[in-house]
C-alpha cells in the first residue's frame, strides 16, 4: 500500500517509491532515496515533524516535506 | 566528469553492493533510549525533567560555593583587609579601586559587603570570582553533557512545532542552549539555520531575551526570589517579538530536515577540556571586562556623570520604566557586563516589582559589548537591524511590564 | 600543503582535527558544532602541512551558512588535498558528499571513521575492495581512540585525483568477476 510518508503511522516499515523533484536534492545527503527502506519512529502532535530511521540513521523531518515522500508501505 | 543525482546513486548503490554487507540489526538500550525520548508522550517528561534538573543542580552548585564559600572570604576577610590597608581612604581612586561607602547622617561610612562598595577589587573580583566563576563552572559542565551524550537534536525535535510558530525552527534550540551559556557562541551557532530571515530573527532574539550564563548566576544570588518573574518576562518576550518578527521580516522560514545522532557515552577527557577551555576563555575574557566594568562606572560615578544621566532620564525611568533614576549607573555597566549590572542594581534600595522589571531592562536593553562585536562580525546590515528593533522592543515592552506591575498594583 | 578535513555534520572531523594539530577545536555529539573554519599545522615527514577544520556539510549544495562555508573553502582551496571523513555506520550517504568531490577533480582519501559503532551494528566493510574501485586509499578509523589516525596520515602522499569513469569501470568489473567467486564461496 502506498502512501505518503507524513501519512504513515508509528513503527510502519516501508520502501520509498518517489520524493518530488525539488525536495530530492536536500534529502540526499540524509541518504534518504527512492529504494531505500525506512521505518517510521514518531510524528510530534500539532503538525510536528515526522521522525524516520533510514539504513540506521534517523533523520528528523517537516510535515510539508515528509508530504513530498512516497512510501509503499509493508509492515 | 559530473554525475547526476541519479547516476551517482546508481555508482553507489552498485559499490556499496560490492563493499558493504549488513547484518542482522539488533535494538540496542541506547536505541531504545533514543526513541523513547524523541516519542512526545515520554519525551516531553523526559525534557521536562532535564531541564529541571539542569536547573536545581545549577541553582545549588552556584549557591553552595557562593554563599557557602566566597560571600564569607568576601565579606569577612577581604572587603575588611583591603578597607584597612588600601591607602587613601574617602578619596577618588580608594572609592573606585576599594569602596565608593555611602553618606550617613553627612558622615562617610565603608560598606558592608562586597555589592555595595562598587570598587574594581572588592564588587568587581567578588562578582567575577565569587559568584559568576562557580555558575559558570556548573553550567557548562552540564551543557556539555547535554552535548556530548547527544540529547540537543532530541529537544530540537519535540521543540519543533513550538519554534515554528517565531518564524524558527527545532534547531533554533542549538543557538539558544548555547547562548545561555554566553551569547558571543550563540550567535555564532546561528549559521546553522538556512535562511537570512531565520538568522535574524534568531540573533535578534538572542541578543535581546537570552540572558547568559553569567548574568544568571548573579541573579540565582542577588535577587533568587524574582527569578520566576524575570525568566518568565523573558520567555514571554521571546515568543512574542518572535511572533511578531516572523510575520513582519520578509523572507522565507523553511521546515526542519536534522540528523538526529545516536546516544553517546561521554568521554571525560572531552567534558573535561570542553569545560576547561570555556573557563579559561572567562578568565581571559570575561573578567578583565568585568573589572574595567566597574572601574568605568566608579569613574563616572565620581565624575558625576551617572547623577547627571539619571536625573537628566528620570522622565523615562521613573514614569515610563518604574523604575529608580539610579539605574542609569547599572544600565552603563550592562553594555560592559550584564552580571556586572544585575550586581550593582542589587546594591540600589527599591521594591521587588521594580527589580524585576530592571533586571529585565537590563539583560533586554543592549547586547553586551562581546556579542556586540560578534553580531557585527556575522554582518552590520543584520547588527542595524537587530538594534532597531531592539529599541522598539525595550520601549514597549519596558513599558508594558510597568503597566502591568501598575495593573496588579505591584509597581 | 594544505588538507581538507571534509564530511557530513557529527562524523568526528574535529576529533581527527584536535588528533593531528594538539588543538582545541569543539567536539559535540550534535550536528552543527563547527561553523567556522579552524586551521592548524602539524609536520608530515618534515614538511609542514596546514590543516583545515571544515564545518560539516551534507552534500556541496550549501543549505545553510555553516555548509556555504564549508563548500566555499572547497572552492577556494583548488590544490588542496581532502580528508573525506565518513561515518562508516552510515556509508553509502557519505560516499555520496565523497563522490561529489571527486568528481570535481580533488585529490582524496576517505577516512571510514566510527568503525566501533559500524561494528556494533554488523555492518562490514570491504575497505580494500573498496579502495581498489574506488582507487584511492580508504582508511578504517576510530577517532577518538586514535585507531587508524597514524596510517591515514601516511597514506596521505598516495591521494589522487580519479576519473569518475575509472570508478565507473571498476565497480562493473569486481562485480563481473568477483560475483562469480561469492556465489561459488556461498554454494
Ligand atoms: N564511537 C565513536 N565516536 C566518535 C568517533 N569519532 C568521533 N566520535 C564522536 O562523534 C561526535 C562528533 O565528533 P566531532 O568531531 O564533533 O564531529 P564533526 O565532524 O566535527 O561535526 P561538525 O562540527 O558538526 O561538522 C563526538 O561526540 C565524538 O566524540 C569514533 O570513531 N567512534
Ligand atoms: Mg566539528
Amino acid at each position: 500500500m502506498k502512501k505518503k510518508l507524513s501519512e504513515m503511522d508509528y513503527a510502519e516499515q516501508g520502501t520509498v517509491t518517489g520524493i518530488e523533484k525539488d525536495l530530492q536534492k536536500r534529502v540526499a545527503g540524509m541518504g534518504i532515496r527512492v529504494g531505500k527502506k525506512l521505518r517510521m519512529v514518531t510524528r510530534q502532535p500539532i503538525k510536528g515533524p515526522v521522525d524516520v530511521v533510514v539504513e540506521g540513521a534517523e533523520t528528523s523531518l517537516g510535515l510539508d516535506m515528509a508530504g513530498k515522500i512516497v512510501v509503499e508501505v509493508t509492515k | 566528469m559530473k554525475l547526476s543525482t541519479g547516476e551517482r546513486w546508481d555508482l553507489i548503490d552498485k559499490i556499496s553492493k560490492e563493499t558493504v554487507t549488513f547484518g542482522a540489526y539488533k535494538h540496542t538500550l541506547k536505541d531504545a533510549i533514543g526513541e523513547l525520548t524523541v516519542k512526545p508522550m515520554t519525551g516531553i517528561p523526559v525534557a521536562i525533567a532535564i531541564m529541571y534538573g539542569f536547573w536545581s543542580v545549577f541553582g545549588s552548585f552556584a549557591g553552595f560555593f557562593t554563599d557557602g564559600f566566597f560571600v564569607r572570604l568576601f565579606d569577612a576577610y577581604w572587603l575588611p583587609w583591603l578597607q584597612e590597608v588600601f591607602p587613601g581612604q574617602g578619596g577618588w581612586i580608594y572609592a573606585i579601586m576599594v569602596d565608593a561607602g555611602g553618606i550617613e547622617s553627612g558622615e562617610f561610612v565603608l560598606s558592608s559587603n562586597c555589592l555595595e562598595s562598587f570598587g574594581v577589587l572588592t564588587s568587581g573580583l567578588f562578582v567575577a570570582i565569587g559568584v559568576v566563576l562557580p555558575a559558570i563552572i556548573i553550567f557548562y559542565l552540564m551543557l556539555a553533557l547535554l552535548e556530548d551524550i547527544g540529547y540537543m537534536p532530541r529537544l530540537a525535535v519535540l521543540l519543533d512545532t513550538v519554534l515554528h510558530r517565531v518564524g524558527l525552527h527545532g534547531y533554533a534550540i542549538v543557538p539558544t542552549i548555547l547562548s545561555l551559556g554566553c551569547n558571543v557562541p550563540g550567535v555564532t551557532a546561528t549559521r546553522i539555520l538556512e535562511t537570512k530571515k531565520q538568522r535574524f530573527i534568531m540573533m535578534t532574539l538572542l541578543a535581546i531575551f537570552i540572558p547568559c550564563g553569567a548574568q544568571i548566576g548573579i541573579m540565582q544570588d542577588v535577587v533568587p526570589d524574582l527569578m520566576g518573574w524575570i525568566l518568565l518576562y523573558l520567555i514571554i518576550g521571546y515568543f512574542v517579538f518572535g511572533y511578531i518578527l516572523n510575520k513582519i521580516v520578509p523572507g522565507k522560514a523553511p521546515e526542519f530536515l536534522i540528523d538526529v545522532p545516536p546516544y553517546r557515552r561521554p568521554l571525560l577527557s572531552n567534558i573535561g577540556k570542553k569545560v576547561g577551555g570555556r573557563v579559561k576563555g572567562f578568565f581571559v575574557v570575561a573578567i578583565p571586562f568585568v573589572l574595567l566594568g566597574c572601574a568605568i562606572v566608579g569613574v563616572l560615578y565620581q565624575l558625576g556623570v551617572i547623577r547627571f544621566l539619571g536625573d537628566a532620564l528620570a522622565p523615562v525611568f521613573v514614569g515610563w520604566f518604574g523604575v529608580p533614576k539610579e539605574t542609569a549607573g547599572p544600565l552603563i555597566a550592562a553594555f560592559l557586563r550584564k552580571d556586572l549590572a544585575v550586581a550593582q542594581l542589587s546594591a540600589i534600595t527599591m521594591t521587588p516589582y521594580q527589580m524585576i522589571t530592571a533586571v529585565v531592562l537590563v539583560s533586554i536593553y543592549f547586547p553586551c559589548v562581546a556579542t556586540f562585536a560578534m553580531m557585527l562580525k556575522e554582518g552590520w546590515k543584520e547588527l542595524l537591524g537587530a538594534l532597531a528593533v531592539l529599541s522598539v522592543v525595550v520601549f514597549t515592552y519596558g513599558g508594558l511590564i510597568h503597566l502591568i506591575g501598575i495593573l496588579l498594583g505591584v509597581a | 600543503m594544505k588538507i581538507l578535513l571534509m564530511g557530513h555534520p557529527n562524523v568526528g572531523k574535529s576529533v581527527f582535527f584536535n588528533r593531528l594539530t594538539g588543538a582545541n577545536v569543539t567536539e559535540s555529539n550534535y550536528p552543527g558544532t563547527t561553523v567556522d573554519y579552524t586551521k592548524g599545522w602539524m609536520k608530515i615527514e618534515g614538511e609542514d602541512v596546514e590543516i583545515v577544520d571544515v564545518p560539516g556539510t551534507f552534500s556541496l549544495d550549501p543549505k545553510d551558512k555553516a555548509e556555504e562555508v564549508a563548500v566555499a573553502m572547497l572552492h577556494e582551496s583548488r590544490d588542496a588535498k581532502v580528508i573525506a571523513v565518513i561515518d562508516a555506520s552510515k556509508i553509502e550517504r557519505g560516499l555520496y558528499l565523497a563522490m561529489e568531490i571527486i568528481e570535481e577533480g580533488y585529490p582524496i582519501v576517505i577516512a571510514l571513521n566510527m568503525r566501533d559503532v559500524a561494528e556494533d551494528k554488523n555492518i562490514v566493510i570491504d575497505a580494500d575492495r573498496l579502495e581498489r574501485i574506488l582507487g584511492i586509499p580508504v582508511v578504517s578509523t576510530v577517532a577518538i581512540a586514535g585507531e587508524g589516525i597514524k596510517e591515514l596520515v601516511s597514506r596521505l602522499k598516495e591521494a589522487k585525483p580519479v576519473n569518475v569513469d575509472d570508478i565507473i569501470a571498476n565497480a562493473a568489473n569486481t562485480s563481473d568477476t568477483e560475483s562469480a567467486a561469492d556465489a561459488g564461496g556461498a554454494a
